[in-house]
């Protein structure tokens, strides 16, 4: 695939000026800033976004899993979430065990 | 000056949830580029350099397309990095040295450092990010190379499982920020603004929704505030 050996260091070299590109502007700005609440808004909106996407309409391996293993996934990591007050990894692997289980049970 | 233990406190913070959550998803996509045939330079190469999931499976399964299209898709993919690096940038410090954390901008580290560094004095900031993002950045090429050499072993159904990590990492840090008001109302725009996502190709979907719903919670907290 030449396309994706090319394309690899063309997209790294984008990536790396769209940081630079940030650090260079935001570095004078106080974080109180209209243009930094702004950017922390949309940074924040794109990942809601795409929580939201990856849970309802997924691609690749996990668009094999039914959408009520998914919904019951997420809804069980969050209720784990806040059972355990703000426990990150008992609630990851408590809300994966939920999506398996319900998947085992729907097949 | 800050020497090699000032870094400790932020590396201690990546080991765990923040590891294990990066961990399953670059083990998937290590294991992704097995499948599609590419080597592990390769998977290393976007791993670390690309650093940034959407935009690393944009080029991957966009790569047969062309060089063009499947460059500037991960770009748009991953075009959050200019709003995170402009609102992490004023956390960072204003000396030179701020650009040591350039390569090291993606939602993990970005998403741990908005919630901590307002809270440390300014000279433990930039060491704190950089021990954060040298561990996240050492466990996603670890997990992208043992995902490569396992991929023949792992089920779609594991590989599901491990995707579905992510997100549900995320999910967890976004509950946590709802107690927030400005960053309340940024994840319930950005969810309402999802859907439009679907209506366009997956590397400009992102992005929309994020500038959309964004700028919509960006407006009205302004609004809110000058009441």
């Amino acid at each position: 695939m030449p396309g994706a050996e090319l394309a690899l260091p063309l997209a790294a070299l984008a990536m790396l000026l769209l940081r630079a590109l940030g650090l260079l502007v935001a570095g004078a700005l106080r974080p109180d800033h209209p243009l930094i609440a702004w950017a922390a808004a949309v940074s924040q909106a794109t990942l809601a976004a795409f929580v939201a996407l990856a849970v309802v309409a997924p691609g690749g391996a996990v668009a094999g899993i039914p959408l009520a293993a998914r919904l019951v996934g997420l809804a069980g990591g969050l209720l784990a979430f806040a059972a355990l007050r703000g426990r990150l990894l008992p609630a990851l692997a408590l809300g994966l065990v939920a999506l398996l289980a319900v998947r085992a049970l729907l097949q | 000056m800050t020497g090699l233990h000032a870094l400790r406190p932020g590396a201690t913070a990546a080991l765990g949830a923040p590891a294990l959550a990066m961990g399953a998803t670059f083990l998937a996509f290590g294991a992704a580029v097995a499948a599609a045939g590419l080597g592990l330079g390769w998977a290393l190469g976007a791993s670390l350099f690309v650093y940034g999931m959407a935009g690393q499976l944009v080029l991957l399964q966009a790569g047969a397309a062309g060089v063009v299209p499947a460059a500037l898709g991960a770009t748009a993919a991953n075009a959050r990095f200019l709003p995170m690096a402009l609102a992490l940038a004023p956390w960072l410090g204003r000396g030179r040295r701020r650009w040591l954390a350039l390569p090291f901008i993606a939602i993990t580290p970005w998403a741990a450092a908005m919630r901590v560094l307002p809270h440390l004095a300014e000279p433990r900031r930039l060491p704190w990010f950089l021990g954060f993002a040298l561990v996240s950045w050492g466990v996603a090429g670890l997990a992208t190379a043992i995902g490569h050499w396992a991929a023949p072993s792992l089920s779609p159904l594991v590989l599901a499982a491990l995707l579905f990590t992510n997100p549900l990492y995320f999910a967890l840090l976004l509950a946590a920020d709802l107690r927030l008001e400005g960053p309340r109302r940024a994840i319930l725009a950005g969810v309402l603004a999802a859907p439009a996502a679907l209506l366009l190709p997956p590397a400009w979907g992102l992005l929309t929704a994020g500038l959309l719903g964004g700028t919509l919670a960006f407006l009205i907290g302004r609004r809110h505030a000058r009441r």
